[in-house]
C-alpha cells in the first residue's frame, strides 16, 4: 500500500541522498582541480565518471520519487 | 471593522508564502546542482586531458662547483613563475624539485642536517632526495627537476611531476 506518510517519507529519504550526493560531487571537483593543478592528469577522468555516475544516481532518484509521488496523486493509495 | 493594523501596510506578504520552497523544489534544484558539479567535473578533465603540457626547455642552471656539497641554489624553470630548489647533498649528489609546496603552494626551503625541505608555513617535510612527503600536511610528492651534469654545468631537462 502507498500512502501519503509513505511518500513524505520516501522524499525526504531521498532528498537527503541527493544532498549527500552533491556533497561527495563537491569533493570530487575539489580533487579535480587539485589534480589538475598538480598536472596528475591520470585523476581526472576516474573523477569526472565518478561525478557523472553521481548525477545519474540522483536523477534516478528524484525521477523514482517523482514518479511515487505522481502515482499517489493521481491514482490515490493502492491496496 | 477592525482597522489593519499599520504592520501590515509595511509587510503585506504573509510569512507562509514568503519565499516557500517545496521539498520538491528543493530536490530538483539539488539534482540540477548535481548536474552543473558533473559537468564541471567533465570540463576540468576534458582541460586536462586536451591541454598541451608546458614546455620544458633545457637550461643550464649554473656550475656544478657553483653548489657546495650540502648547498643549494634556487632557479627558476621551465618558466620564470616556477620557483624550484636545488640541493647538493653530502656525497654531491644534485637532487631539484619545485620550491611549491603540495599543500598550499608556500616555498619549501633547504634543511641540509635533516636531508629534508622544509615547508615553513605549516610544518610540511619533504626528502630532499626523492621529493616524497615526510611529515606535515603535504600528502603529493614535490614535482622533481630532471638535472643532467654536462661537463661542468649543471642544465634542467624537464620535469617528472
Amino acid at each position: 500500500m502507498e500512502t501519503y506518510q509513505q511518500g513524505s517519507t520516501l522524499f525526504s529519504a531521498v532528498l537527503v541522498l541527493v544532498a549527500s550526493v552533491v556533497v561527495i560531487q563537491l569533493w570530487l571537483v575539489a580533487a579535480a582541480l587539485d589534480a589538475l593543478l598538480a598536472r596528475q592528469m591520470a585523476v581526472l577522468v576516474p573523477t569526472a565518471l565518478a561525478s557523472a555516475v553521481l548525477f545519474m544516481l540522483s536523477g534516478g532518484l528524484l525521477w523514482y520519487v517523482v514518479s511515487f509521488d505522481e502515482r499517489l496523486r493521481h491514482w490515490g493509495p493502492r491496496a | 471593522m477592525a482597522e489593519r493594523p499599520r504592520w501590515r501596510e509595511d509587510f503585506p506578504v504573509r510569512w507562509d508564502e514568503d519565499t516557500y520552497m517545496t521539498r520538491r523544489e528543493l530536490a530538483k534544484f539539488l539534482t540540477l546542482g548535481s548536474g552543473l558539479l558533473a559537468g564541471v567535473n567533465v570540463l576540468i578533465a576534458l582541460i586536462g586531458l586536451t591541454g598541451k603540457p608546458p614546455a620544458t626547455p633545457v637550461r643550464r642552471l649554473a656550475a656544478a662547483d657553483e653548489v657546495a656539497p650540502g648547498g643549494s641554489l634556487l632557479f627558476r624553470y621551465p618558466t620564470a613563475d616556477d620557483p624550484c630548489i636545488l640541493v647538493r647533498d653530502a656525497s654531491g649528489r644534485f637532487d631539484a624539485f619545485s620550491q611549491v609546496c603540495t599543500h598550499l603552494s608556500c616555498a619549501v626551503v633547504h634543511r641540509p642536517e635533516e636531508q629534508s625541505l622544509a615547508c615553513p608555513c605549516h610544518k610540511g617535510s619533504f626528502s630532499a632526495r626523492d621529493g616524497l612527503p615526510l611529515a606535515g600536511p603535504p600528502t603529493r610528492r614535490l614535482p622533481r627537476i630532471v638535472v643532467e651534469q654536462c661537463g661542468g654545468d649543471l642544465v634542467a631537462t624537464g620535469i617528472e611531476v
